[in-house]
């Protein structure tokens, strides 16, 4: 049974994309998902596999587009549109959410800027791509720099104590990028861009960085072993090695000059979007320990007549709703506020992932001793939960930065 | 001492702008289509200039609801069009602040394009720094 919606002005568009997206998540992500979970890393991301045949029918839906403006051809969705698509996509497999959510990274980019040569080179050919072989992933981790890349701000972001590791280099008017990005990089095995943050003044320590939008199919690029984990693994990642690669002038669309207030205009979407996802992934979990419940008959009656059993269920309820109005609320807010507020992104990311494990975590201990078996399918949102709470910035540092973007606005 | 020495400068500079941007025979036609109010608030000096839904352009004070609000100085405004300083770039630093949805914002980045051609001229002729 669909959750009860509170909003009572959601638009005939919000409604028809909140069942279409359900549906397609159900019916074909999920299961797909749960395929691609038993399979390698190295199987998931082969030509052909459930993973990319999703892929490409999500892309026949044009759901790669959401983030882009009807102008070009995308979804071009409102805010609460756009919250409503994410979370019910991560219902069917945050995994697919986040790879189609990164697959549009340089196209986004593009979009801001507003460049002709860059709509013409990244967003028309993502838009009318319709098998995912045009897509894009947001490279800024490092094997030596995860939670320092996301610190902006901070005194530390600032210090030439430490910087980025992929350098790019000015020779003869196009930059040369040396370095390496980390195995978490998501559609990193396989994207055929990167929106690649960089560094560029290495005197300016993180703030000395820069943002390249990178063709990954050229000589001088290659990619690790697809990475193998413990939660998502419908989605693939892995390491890009830069070995004097080029990009053009033009690709270079952030310096320094900009570098810290994009990063943390990015973080403000990346993570009011994580908000969205895992109240989805909680939302799923609840619903199958619901129905579980009412199957199994545990001391002569359904584990539903329990009255522990339904107290556990209503605070699982009580999660899920508030993380629902939060993340929402974050989103329509930050997406109609430019520059966002980003410690209110930081919040519903922290606050929702935090709850969809919590919740996740209740739903395998409902299923009892079936729940810890591969034949239930909340043991993976459970895995799938856990990396949530480390993924775009562990929570802990993430809410170090936001305390003091806290004390930055009374300042 | 602020590009634009008064509230009335401001509005007949900008004023003629955004009249050459509201009669292009592409812009104009797409703006009425997208069915939007967009409001610059300009401080220093002072002043709120208004495109409405009929891409009629109001200089002052008007009863109307925006979609789309901009917030900025009067020097970041004769920047932005001089083009030294991008939208993006402006937006992310907070030079520029914008109530509004993004992708609305996004979506009439585009439809700028010939005020960037016209302004030089414009301030040219009104005897501001290019
Ligand atoms: C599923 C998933 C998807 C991802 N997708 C992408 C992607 O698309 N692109 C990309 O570039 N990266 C991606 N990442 C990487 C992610 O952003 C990093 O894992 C994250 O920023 C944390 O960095 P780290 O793993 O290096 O941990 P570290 O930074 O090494 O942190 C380790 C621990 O130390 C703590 N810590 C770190 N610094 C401090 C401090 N100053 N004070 C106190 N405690 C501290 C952290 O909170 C954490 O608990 C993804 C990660 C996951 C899990």
């Amino acid at each position: 049974m669909p959750y009860t919606e509170l909003n009572l002005d959601l638009t005939e568009e919000h409604r028809l994309i909140k069942r279409e997206v359900h549906d397609f998540a159900v019916e074909v992500l999920r299961p797909a998902s749960l395929e691609l979970d038993k399979m390698s890393p190295e199987d998931v991301t082969r030509k052909g596999s459930p993973y990319w045949q999703c892929m490409a029918q999500a892309y026949r839906n044009n759901y790669h587009t959401v983030l882009i403006s009807d102008e070009y051809g995308g979804l071009g969705l409102d805010p609460l549109g756009v919250h409503i698509f994410w979370e019910e996509l991560s219902y069917g497999s945050v995994g697919f959410a986040v790879s189609l959510g990164c697959s549009c990274f340089s196209s986004f980019y593009a979009t801001l800027l507003c460049d002709d040569y860059l709509i013409e080179k990244f967003v028309l050919p993502f838009v009318n791509c319709k098998d995912a072989s045009v897509m894009s992933c947001w490279g800024i981790t490092e094997p030596a720099h995860g939670s320092d890349n996301l610190m902006t701000g901070t005194p530390f972001f600032r210090d030439p104590c430490a910087c980025q590791e992929v350098r790019a280099v000015k020779k003869r008017g196009k930059w040369v990028l040396n370095g390496q990005k980390s195995a978490w990089v998501s559609n990193g095995p396989i994207a055929s861009d990167a929106a690649l943050f960089v560094n560029l003044d290495p005197g300016m320590g993180f703030a000395g960085g820069g943002i390249a939008l990178v063709d990954l199919n050229q000589k001088g690029i290659s990619r690790g072993k697809p990475l193998n984990k413990m939660g998502q693994r419908e989605l693939p990642q892995g390491e890009i090695f830069f070995d004097d690669a080029v990009c053009p002038d033009e690709h270079m669309i952030i310096d320094p000059e900009s570098y810290e207030a994009i990063t943390e205009l990015t973080l403000g979407h990346a993570n009011a979007t994580m908000g969205a996802y895992f109240t989805g992934v909680a939302q799923a979990a609840y619903d199958m320990a619901m129905e579980y419940s009412r199957d199994r008959v545990q001391g002569g009656k359904p584990l539903c007549q329990h009255q522990m059993v339904q107290s556990r269920l209503f605070d699982m309820f009580i999660a899920i709703e508030t993380a629902r109005a939060f993340s929402r609320s974050a989103m329509v807010f930050n997406m109609n506020t430019t520059p966002p507020l980003v410690q209110y992104s930081i919040a519903s990311k922290v606050y929702c992932t935090e709850a969809a494990f919590k919740v996740t975590s209740e739903a395998v201990q409902l299923f009892g001793g079936h729940g810890l078996t591969k034949d239930a399918p909340v043991e993976k949102l459970f895995r799938d939960a856990r990396a949530g709470m480390i993924e775009d910035g562990s929570n802990d540092s993430l809410s170090l930065a936001a305390g003091e973007m806290l004390l930055r606005e009374v300042q | 001492m602020p590009v634009f020495e008064s509230t009335e400068k401001m509005y007949d500079v900008l004023g003629t702008l955004f009249n050459v941007l509201a009669s292009d025979p592409v812009v104009g036609p797409k703006y009425r289509e997208s069915n939007i109010v967009i409001k610059f608030t300009i401080t220093d000096p002072d002043g709120f200039i208004w495109l409405d839904r009929d891409a009629k352009v109001i200089c002052g004070p008007a009863d109307l609801k925006p979609t789309i609000e901009m917030t900025l100085s009067g020097d970041t405004c004769h920047q932005f069009w001089l083009q030294s300083i991008s939208m993006p770039v402006a937006l992310a630093k907070g030079r520029i602040k914008a109530k509004g949805p993004l992708p609305k914002v996004i979506k009439l980045l585009p439809l700028l394009k010939p005020a960037y051609a016209a302004y030089p001229g414009i301030a040219k002729k009104h005897g501001l720094p290019v």
